[in-house]
C-alpha cells in the first residue's frame, strides 16, 4: 500500500526511538496545540480547552521523542486529529450561554459533541498507541497542492476578472498537477471547455454571471 | 378504494396537461444533463436550475421542479457509476458497485438497472403516496422530538455498520459531521455558533461545499497519485449497454426488497432517502448468498440502493406535504419553491389545494416515466463520457465543481470552503477515515439538535425520556445493539479481510 516508508523497528524498544516521521508528527501536533493554547487563552470560559491543548502539547512531545511508542501512526494521528478538532470547537463554543434550566442554550450542544468527540479521538488515538497498524501513506505535493491552488485561484479570479479568465485559469493550474500533461492538447481543452462553460452556464441556465473583467 | 381512484385520476388529469407533460419531460432532461456532470449533485442541480421555474404558474412549476429532480438523481447516479463520484449523499452506496461494473465494462446494465429500478420503485411508491398519505400521516404524528431524536440516532448507527473499516472511527466521523453542522447561527436565538466571525459562516458550511469538497476534491486529488494504469476507467470492452436477461433474474429480487425498504423508510422523515439506500444495500449484502460479490460489481449491489433511494425520495415527499417538515436538502429547496409560489407546504395542502396534491404525486410517476424514455436510449451517450482522457477530465471537473458551487451562493469563500474540505478529505483517505458517515451526521446534525433539545425540554431536562417513551424505548435500543453486534465480528473479519489482502 505504502512505497518509500522504511518500517520503524520501534516497536521492538520499549523507550526513547527517535523516528523521523514521529518526530514531524508530534511536532506538528505539538505545534498546533501550542496555537490552540494561546487561543484559549485569549477567550474567556476557556479552562477545559486549556488542559486539552497543553495534555496535546505533552502528547506531541512525547511522540516527537519516542517516549510513546507508535504501533498504528494512521490511527493515532487520527485520533489526536480529532482531539483538536474537538478542543478547536470547545474553545470557539466557549463563550456561548449554556444550559438555563431545563432549555439547552446554543452553547450546550456543541459543547456536548465536543466531549463525545474528544472521546472518541482519545479512544482511536489509545488504539494507534497499542495495536499493530500500518504506516501513513506518503503525502503527495505536486497534484493535490496545484489543485486545491486551482481552486483557491478561481475563487479569488471569478468576482474581479470574470467567468472565462477563471474558468481558463483554473482549467490551466489544475491540469498542470497531472504528471501526463501536454500543452497543445490541455489548451484545446482548456478553450473548449471554457467555451462549453459559458454556454451551458450563462447561456443555457441563464446564471447571472459576469463574464469578463470589468474595467 | 374509490376516493384514492378518484383522486389519483384528478391528480392525472392535471399532470397529464399536454404543456405540465413539457415541463416535466423537460425538468427531467435538464436535470439529467446538469447532474449527469461530475461533481454536481441533486442538490446543486435543483438550486441552479431553481430559477427557470419561477415564470411558470404554481403547478406547472412543482411539477417541472420533480422532473428536474428525478432526473438530477438519476443524473447523480451516472456520475457515481461512470466516474465514482456522488453527486448526494443518496448515490454514496452505488459507486461501491456501480463503479467496480463500469470498470469490468458493465457500465450499461449498471446504468439501466439503475434506471429500471428506479422506474419500478417509483411505480410502487406513487401508488404508496397516494394510498397512505393521510393515514400515515397519523402514524407520523405519534412521533414526538424523542422519538425524532432516536430515529435519526439509529439511521446514523446504520451508516455506522455499513461503514468498512472501524467501527469506532465511523462513530468518530458521524460526531465529527454532527459538530461541523452546528457551525453558523443557533436555530432558536440566532446566537453565531464556532463561525470565528467570519460572515460567510453565520449561515453555516453548505452541504455541497462539504460533498464536493470531501467526495469530488479529494477524489481527484486522490486519483492523480495513482499511476496511470491503475485509475484507467476507460475501459474499450463495454459489453452491450442493455443489462441480459440474467441481470434483469439478479436484480429483480433486489428491486422488490429495495422498493418496499425505501418505501417504508422514506415515509420517516430525516434523511430518509439516505438511510434507505444504505439499509438496502446492507440488507441485500446480509441475504445474499455470496457477499463477498459486493463491493466486486454486484448488480443486486446497484439495484437494491438505487430503487431504495427512490422509492424513499418520493415517500418523503409526505412529511413535506403532510407536516410540512423538509426532511433532507432537495425537500428544503422545494419548500422554498413553494414558498415562492404562494404555497404553504403542510397538512392544508392536501385539502386546500387537491389539484396540487395529487398533481404532483402523479407528477412524480411521470417523472419516472420521463426518466426511462430519456435515458435509455441515451445510456450510450453517458458511457462515452468514459472515453475522455482522466488528464482532461479531472480538469474539467474541477472547474465544473468551482462554477457549481459559486453559483448557489455567488460566493467565492464557499469555493474556498469546498477547497478546505478537499484537503481534509484527502488526509481522511490517509488516515483511514470513511467520509460517507460525517457527511450524514452533517446532513442530520440540525434535525437531530433541534430534536433532541425539544425533547429535553418538554421532558423537563429528563434525559431519560429517550428511554421510557416505549417507541424512542425501542429505536434506541435497537440503535444499541446493532452497534454492538457490528462491533464484535467486525473486527475478526477485518482481520480477516487484511489477511487475505
Amino acid at each position: 500500500m505504502s512505497e518509500g516508508l522504511s518500517p520503524s523497528p520501534q516497536g521492538t524498544r520499549p523507550s526513547f526511538s527517535v523516528n523521523t516521521h514521529n518526530l514531524i508528527g508530534g511536532l506538528i501536533v505539538a505545534v498546533l496545540a501550542v496555537l490552540f493554547l494561546g487561543y484559549a487563552f485569549y477567550v474567556p470560559n476557556a479552562v477545559i480547552p486549556r488542559f486539552l491543548s497543553a495534555a496535546l502539547i505533552v502528547i506531541g512531545i512525547a511522540t516527537a521523542v519516542g517516549f510513546l511508542p507508535v504501533h498504528g501512526p494512521r490511527d493515532l494521528y487520527g485520533g489526536l486529529a480529532l482531539i483538536m478538532l474537538a478542543t478547536l470547537a470547545l474553545i470557539a463554543s466557549a463563550e456561548l450561554p449554556g444550559q438555563r434550566g431545563f432549555a439547552f442554550g446554543p452553547g450546550t450542544a456543541p459543547r456536548l459533541f465536543s466531549f463525545l468527540l474528544a472521546a472518541l479521538g482519545a479512544a482511536v488515538a489509545v488504539g494507534g498507541v497499542f495495536a499493530e497498524g500500518p504506516p501513513i501513506e506518503k503525502y503527495k505535493i505536486r497534484g493535490p497542492s496545484l489543485v486545491i491552488i486551482a481552486i483557491l485561484a478561481f475563487a479569488a479570479m471569478i468576482r474581479p476578472l470574470g467567468l472565462v479568465p477563471a474558468t481558463f485559469l483554473a482549467f490551466m493550474v489544475s491540469i498542470l498537477g497531472s504528471t501526463e500533461m501536454r500543452w497543445i492538447e490541455s489548451l484545446i481543452a482548456a478553450v473548449s471547455m471554457t467555451l462549453f462553460c459559458v454556454l451551458l452556464f450563462v447561456y443555457l441556465l441563464n446564471l447571472p454571471f459576469q463574464l469578463w473583467p470589468r474595467f | 378504494m374509490s376516493e384514492l381512484l378518484s383522486n389519483l385520476w384528478m391528480g392525472f388529469q392535471v399532470a397529464g396537461n399536454p404543456y405540465n407533460v413539457l415541463f416535466c419531460l423537460l425538468g427531467a432532461l435538464v436535470g439529467t444533463l446538469v447532474g449527469v456532470l461530475p461533481g454536481i449533485g441533486t442538490v446543486a442541480t435543483i438550486a441552479m436550475l431553481l430559477p427557470i421555474t419561477f415564470g411558470l404558474p404554481p403547478v406547472g412549476a412543482l411539477i417541472m421542479l420533480a422532473g428536474i429532480y428525478y432526473g438530477a438523481q438519476y443524473g447523480g447516479s451516472t456520475t457515481s457509476i461512470l466516474v465514482n463520484i456522488p453527486g448526494e449523499a443518496t448515490s454514496v452506496i452505488t459507486c461501491l458497485d456501480g463503479h467496480q461494473m463500469a470498470r469490468q465494462g458493465r457500465a450499461g446494465p449498471a446504468l439501466s438497472i439503475a434506471a429500471i429500478g428506479s422506474f419500478f420503485a417509483g411505480c410502487v411508491a406513487t401508488v404508496l403516496v397516494a394510498a397512505l398519505g393521510a393515514p400515515l400521516t397519523g402514524l407520523a404524528l405519534l412521533f414526538g422530538p424523542a422519538e425524532y431524536f432516536s430515529l435519526m440516532v439509529l439511521g446514523l448507527i446504520f451508516a455506522v455498520v455499513l461503514a468498512k473499516g472501524s467501527v469506532l472511527k465511523a462513530v468518530a466521523m458521524v460526531v465529527t459531521g454532527l459538530l461541523l453542522s452546528m457551525v453558523g447561527s443557533d436555530l432558536e436565538t440566532g446566537a453565531g455558533r464556532m463561525t470565528f466571525d467570519i460572515a460567510e459562516l453565520a449561515d453555516g458550511i453548505g452541504f455541497a461545499n462539504v460533498a464536493m469538497g470531501v467526495f469530488g476534491f479529494a477524489e481527484i486529488v486522490r486519483n492523480l497519485e495513482l499511476p496511470a494504469e491503475s485509475r484507467d476507467i476507460v475501459q474499450s470492452k463495454i459489453t452491450g449497454l442493455m443489462p441480459t436477461r440474467q441481470d434483469l433474474i439478479d436484480s429483480s429480487g433486489a428491486i422488490a426488497r429495495g422498493t418496499v425498504l425505501g418505501s417504508l423508510v422514506g415515509i420517516l422523515p430525516g434523511g430518509g432517502a439516505v438511510i434507505a439506500s444504505f439499509a438496502a444495500y446492507t440488507f441485500e449484502k446480509k441475504i445474499a448468498k455470496d457477499p463477498s460479490r459486493f463491493g466486486r460489481g454486484a448488480i443486486q449491489g446497484v439495484a437494491a440502493p438505487e430503487s431504495a433511494n427512490n422509492a424513499a425520495a418520493q415517500t418523503s415527499f409526505i412529511p413535506l406535504l403532510t407536516l410540512g417538515i423538509p426532511p433532507n436538502a432537495v425537500m428544503a429547496l422545494m419548500v422554498g419553491a413553494m414558498t415562492i409560489h404562494g404555497i404553504v407546504p403542510g397538512p392544508q395542502v392536501m385539502t386546500k389545494q387537491p389539484e396540487l396534491f395529487w398533481g404532483m404525486i402523479a407528477s412524480m410517476w411521470l417523472g419516472n416515466l420521463m426518466l426511462i424514455v430519456i435515458n435509455l436510449p441515451l445510456v450510450g451517450l453517458w458511457v462515452s463520457l468514459l472515453r475522455v482522457p482522466y488528464r482532461l477530465l479531472y480538469p474539467s471537473i474541477i472547474v465544473f465543481c468551482c462554477i457549481g458551487i459559486y453559483s448557489i451562493n455567488n460566493s467565492p469563500t464557499d469555493v474556498v470552503i469546498a477547497a478546505i474540505f478537499g484537503v481534509i478529505g484527502y488526509w481522511f483517505v490517509k488516515h483511514d477515515f470513511e467520509p460517507a458517515p460525517m457527511l450524514l451526521g452533517f446532513v442530520l446534525g440540525p434535525l437531530m439538535e433541534e430534536n433532541l433539545r425539544r425533547a429535553m425540554l418538554i421532558a423537563r431536562g429528563d434525559a431519560t425520556v429517550f428511554f421510557t417513551r416505549p417507541i424512542s424505548g425501542v429505536l434506541l435500543s435497537t440503535a444499541i445493539i446493532l452497534l454492538i453486534i457490528a462491533g464484535l465480528p467486525k473486527i475478526r473479519r477485518r482481520r480477516d479481510e487484511v489477511f487475505v489482502e
